[in-house]
This record gives C-alpha cells, structure tokens and sequence, in this order.
C-alpha cells in the first residue's frame, strides 16, 4: 500500500476487487428462506437465473377469515362427449364450490381437417396415384391422430411414404381451399404455401446422411470446408491482379520453355537450368501481381514499389538468402536502396537483386549436386582417382578453406565438363566474394 | 479498370486548372467528367521530388529551447514547381510546438521554425482533385547535429539531410495529362504518335505570381545533387562483374 502511495496510484483500486471477490463465495453459503436446506441443496446449491419459486409466497398462510374445508364432489368435462359423472376433492371455501368448467377441459384442442364431399372429391380432387378410398382412409387418420403424420404412416393400411402423405394432404386441402372460397381470401391461409416434396425427400435424406457420418467422415469434411474456405478468400484477393496476371505468366511461359530447351540441349544436367527458370518465372508471376496490385494505388512511391517488388522477388528465398543478396550488394558497391531512386535505376537495382538470388541459388545447386557427386564416388569407378580424397567433401565437413585457388581447382576439376570457361570463373570470382564463399560451405548454411 | 473509371464522379474543375493555379479553385456547377474518367491506361506519370530539412546552428543566439533553426521542404528535384500537381503539403511536427499541424498551401513547400530537439516530422501531401484523390504520407527525421560530435558547431555549415524519391501516378486522368503535359516538373511518358490531347489555355505570365520553384532559393546552395547517372553507373558495372555472369553459364 505504500508502494503505491509513492508511486501516486490511486487506492481505491484494490478495495474493489476485493469486495468482488468476497462476495461470490459468500452466496451459496446463504441459504435462502422460505425452503429448507436440503431442498436447496438439490439445485446445485446455486440459486437459479430466474426464480421459479416466489420465496415470499411460500411462507404465506390463507387468510384466517377465510373458512376452508375438502369435500368429494362430482363433476363433468366438456371435452368428453358422453355424460361421464366423475368425483374428484374440491377445495370449498366459506361453503361455496368452485364454479367454471372441468379446468383441464380447455386443453382437447383438435386440428381443423377439411372435409369434403363426394361431388367435391369427384370435382377437384382426384388424381391418378390415389384412390378415393385411400383419400377418405388418410383424412381420417389425419382426424383421428391430429396431423401427426409419423403415427398416421403407420397406421396407414397400404404402405405410402410421410412425404407421399404429407403431399396429398397439403394438396387437398389446397384444392379445397381454393375451390371454396373466392381467390382473395386464401392468400393468407397457411395452407396455401407448397408442399415440395421432391425437395422434402431429398431433405431428408441428406439429413439422415448427415447424421449416420462416422467420425472420420466429419473429419473430412471439416477439412475440406477449411480448405475450400481459404481458396475462396485467396481467390477473391487475387481477383483484381489476376486479369493482369494471366496475359504476363502467358508471354512469359513459352519464352521460359524455349530457354529450358536450350539449356537441355547444352549441358546434360538438366535439374539446374530448368529448376532456375522455373524459380525465375514464378518470380516474374509474383512481379506481375505486385504490379497489378501497385496500380491499384491511385499514388505511390517510387521507393515503395521497389520495396513492394523486391518482397517479391525474394519471396521465395530465406532471410539467410536474403542477407546473403544484400552482402552481395554491399559487395559490389551498391546502395541497399538507391539514393536516386528514378524509373530506370529502381529497374535496375531489381534487375540486379534478382540475378544475385538467381546467382545464389545456383550456387547453392551446384553444392548439393557435388555432395550427391562425391557420395557416389566412394563406389565403383573412380577415374581421378585423387579427387575423393582431395575433394572438399560434400563440402561438409570442412569448415574453411583457406587457399581460393584449390577449392576453385577442385571444383572444376570435377565438372569440367560442365563449366564453360572454369579459369576465368575461378580467378575472378574470387576477389569480390573471397569472404563469401567459405562460409557458404559449411553444413549448417545448406 | 473500366470499374474504376465509372467510380471517378468528381466534378472537374476545368478553367480553373488551366492556369496551372493551385489558389481558390471554383468548382463549376456542370461537372465535366469526360477528363476526369477517361484514364490513360499503361501510363504513368512520375513527379520526382527531394524533400528533408536543413538545420543550423545558433551559435551565440541559442538558448536551451532554441538552439537551432531548421527548414523543413519539399522541393521539385530540378527546382521546378510543384504546384501544378501538389495543392498543399501539411508537415506534422513535434506536440510540443505551437500548432503542429502546419498547413502549406503555396509553394514554396517549406516551414521554417527554431527549436532544440530531433524527431519525425510527418510530411502528407495533397493533390489536386484531378491528380488523385488521396493523400501521400512520407517520413523524416530531423537531423540536427551533425554526424562527427568533434568540436563545436558551425553556424555556418548546415546539417543537411535529403531524400529523393519520385511519385507515381499510375493509370493518370487525361484531364491531369493534359494540364502537365508540358511542365517541366513532370516526367510525362511518351506517347504514341497521333495522341493528342489539347493542352489548356497558356500558362499566365510567372511574373504575376508568386515564384513556385525552388531555383533561387535562398538556401538553395546546400541542396543536394541527385545524379541518376552515379547510380546507372554503378549498378551497370555491378551486373557486368564477371562473376555474375555465372548465371548465365549454364
């Protein structure tokens, strides 16, 4: 407390807390007059939302001027249609007996059938699934059990489906209505909506299906909801892009194969060069939805597209690639974000960006290609047969390499065949990323 | 896009843009919307600007609470007007200065003011209702004292921090292209032969207004110089470096 004196915070918070808090417990501890405990305790010991018993009333005894006495007297029920003479204890007060109807006898309530005559039937009514007799026997039913027509299917002597039932009920009576009463009047009358049966049937079917689905079944379906779910939401988000999009991933997939085809052609690796192209079309993809979705802006800046376009260039690549890029830039002495940042050098400084993703991602190939290389060397031939020993294995055990020329050396030495100019690559290569590359070999960066 | 062009419902207003004035615009009654909703699609127009602040040192006449006078700008890259698309800037300083929503409505885009602190000033400029209807929000820091801390300030060089960049408006309004077609502050893409779209009546006489660009300014010696060619320059030879060209190798 005196803490938060010093501190200058106002005292009043705690005390209201605490008086929350004291006062829950405190209730079901109290026990309510007007029942007894036990009874009380039957409810959970909580007091209900709403109370159902009027406690005030419970304790309350009849006024004593009133003179109450118990006496068996007889008495009738309208709703019953014979004269049955029944007794029953009535409570008498001050000698006069209750007056008023048989108090439950408000309660035979029946459902209005509309009942119809021959000529009527003969007029409106009929139809080829079904006979007069089996309308009478059904409308009966319906008389006798209240419309409930599960009980009414049953009990109906040839067997027709609750919605067959149903139908010609609704039917009929429609038919009736209609016939009856001048146009005007029915609109209101219930009966008057269709009875759909196809739709009924199918209804409940699919309800039945529903409720018969095993676990897994749920499961799935709940899953593919989920799924179906995200693909409308990303669909409705990439429908403004994607008009846009689709005329540039067209021009740019034809020109993508043809590159893939020459490449096949020249080096008989295939994995890299097409896997490359591919990383660079999606990347164009990728550019094109940035575009579409930069023009949506009425107005933006130059340095935030180039933001927005090298997001998505990189998109594709880790943050670890991502510093690597940007160490390459720095490298090569270029400003991470150009200081003019006008049309034709923001389009450059892209251009470069992705190249260098494109540069370490071959990179970053030809390193595994080597690794799957030097492990299926321990095998069968070796024509070089210094090479396993000598290698920087897989480049995973050897943490640096001191000397650039004998890892440039090896390396060529081994895909010779590959490469087209290996002594130019090797020598230049090495100044502007010497510190680069040893790093780049250890595990832990692959 | 053709969504977007019926969404333009504003009311154009046409003679009062043609003198490339940005004061009082009436609005006339008949709205013209044929320039406003046809867009020129596949075109942008680019409005390249520096904008920062330039900060001294009071030297003697520095107090506690004032010990510098800074100017914050935004200023055409060339030192031309801005006007014809900017309508007005408003810079949001420090809570602590009077009124610190400054509002600019002629160029040149500057405020000038004294104080002791560094902090954001907000800077969000308006555009002319055929330009876009939208504001730009950009972001500086005031840089007060400069980078080494060795030996006292000069009153006399400035700490001086700028920013380039270059506006974009893409799918411009024909009514927009028209009126800035031929100002020198725009970089306006060049469009087929055979597209004309008549240029509004000729440009009052400068004289009669107040100068709107930046190039006698008088602090106009400190500026910065943006050279784009520096940059082509380095990132041509960044491509060009021989290990790049690995990439296309295979």
């Amino acid at each position: 407390m005196d803490a938060k004196d010093i501190l200058g915070l106002p005292k009043n918070q705690l005390p209201i807390p605490q008086e929350k808090k004291s006062r829950p417990p405190k209730e079901p501890q109290r026990k309510p007059d007007g029942i007894s405990r036990e009874v009380y305790a039957l409810t959970g010991g909580l007091a209900p939302l709403m109370p159902s018993v009027d406690v005030s009333q419970l304790k309350r005894r009849p006024p004593s001027d009133e003179k109450v006495t118990w006496q068996w007297l007889p008495f009738t029920n309208s709703a019953r249609k014979d004269d049955l003479q029944l007794f029953h204890w009535v409570r008498v007060v001050n000698g006069v007996p209750p007056t008023g109807d048989y108090a439950f006898a408000k309660y035979n309530k029946s459902a209005n059938i509309i009942k119809y005559t021959d000529e009527e039937y003969e007029k409106y009514l009929t139809d080829p699934a079904w006979t007069k007799e089996e309308t009478d026997q059904l409308f009966d039913l319906c008389e006798r059990f209240d419309l409930r027509f599960i009980v009414i299917a049953d009990r109906f002597p040839s067997s027709r489906t609750v919605e067959e039932l149903k139908d010609r009920y609704y039917s009929v009576s429609r038919a009736l209505l209609s016939a009856r009463a001048p146009p005007a009047d029915i609109t209101g009358h219930p009966l008057v909506k269709p009875y759909n049966i196809s739709q009924e049937v199918e209804r409940k079917r699919a309800l039945s299906m529903v409720l018969s689905q095993t676990k897994q079944q749920e499961r799935k379906d709940t899953e593919v909801l989920a799924e179906a779910k995200r693909i409308t939401e990303s669909r409705m988000a990439a429908k403004g892009p994607e008009e846009s999009e689709l005329p540039a991933v067209a021009n740019i997939g034809p020109d993508n194969s043809q590159r893939a085809i020459t490449g096949d052609a020249v080096t008989p690796s295939t994995a890299m060069p097409s896997s490359a192209i591919a990383a660079s079309s999606t990347l164009m993809a990728d550019n094109a939805s940035t575009l579409a979705s930069l023009r949506m802006l009425r107005v933006y800046l130059r340095t935030y597209a180039l933001d927005q376009m090298v997001q998505a260039a990189s998109a594709s690549a880790g943050l670890r690639t991502i510093k690597r890029v940007e160490q390459t830039l720095q490298e090569l002495g270029v400003n991470l974000k150009p200081k003019v940042p006008t049309k034709a050098v923001c389009a450059e400084h892209l251009e470069l960006r992705k190249e260098i993703l494109t540069l370490l991602n071959l990179q970053k190939q030809l390193q595994y290609k080597e690794a799957e290389g030097t492990s299926f060397q321990d095998s069968p031939y070796s024509e070089t047969p210094g090479t396993p020993k000598r290698a920087p294995r897989g480049d995973q055990d050897r943490p640096f390499m001191p000397d650039p020329l004998g890892f440039g050396g090896d390396r060529f030495g081994k895909r010779d065949q590959k490469r087209k100019a290996p002594g130019r690559t090797s020598e230049a290569a090495q100044s502007p990323s010497q510190s680069k590359r040893p790093r780049k070999m250890k595990a832990s960066d692959i | 896009m053709s969504a977007r062009k019926q969404g333009d419902g504003q009311p154009e207003d046409g003679g009062a843009t043609a003198g490339k004035r940005l004061k009082i615009a009436k609005f006339s009654e008949d709205p013209e919307k044929k320039g406003l909703s046809r867009r020129l699609k596949d075109a942008e127009i680019s409005l390249p600007i520096v904008y920062g602040t330039i900060a001294f040192y009071l030297g003697r006449k520095a107090s506690e609470s004032q010990s510098h006078k800074w100017t914050v700008y935004v200023r055409g890259a060339t030192n031309e007007d801005l006007s014809a698309v900017i309508k007005r800037v408003v810079f949001q300083l420090h809570p602590s200065f009077n009124n610190p929503t400054r509002v600019m409505e002629a160029p040149p885009f500057e405020l000038s003011e004294c104080g002791w602190g560094e902090f954001e000033i907000a800077i969000s400029l308006f555009f002319h209702p055929d330009v876009c209807d939208k504001q730009l929000d950009l972001y500086h820091h005031l840089k007060l004292y400069p980078e080494d801390e060795s030996g006292p300030q000069s009153t006399k060089k400035p700490v001086v921090v700028e920013s380039y960049d270059e506006i974009v408006f893409p799918d411009p309004s024909e009514a927009f292209y028209a009126r800035v077609q031929n100002n020198p502050a725009v970089i306006v893409p060049r469009m087929p032969a055979g597209f004309n779209i008549s240029a509004p009546v000729a440009p009052e006489n400068t004289s009669e207004r107040e100068r709107g660009d930046t190039k006698d300014h008088p602090l106009s010696q400190w500026f910065m110089n943006f050279s784009e060619a520096d940059e082509l320059l380095k990132l041509a030879a960044a491509r060009q470096q021989p290990f790049m060209e690995m990439i296309y190798e295979n």
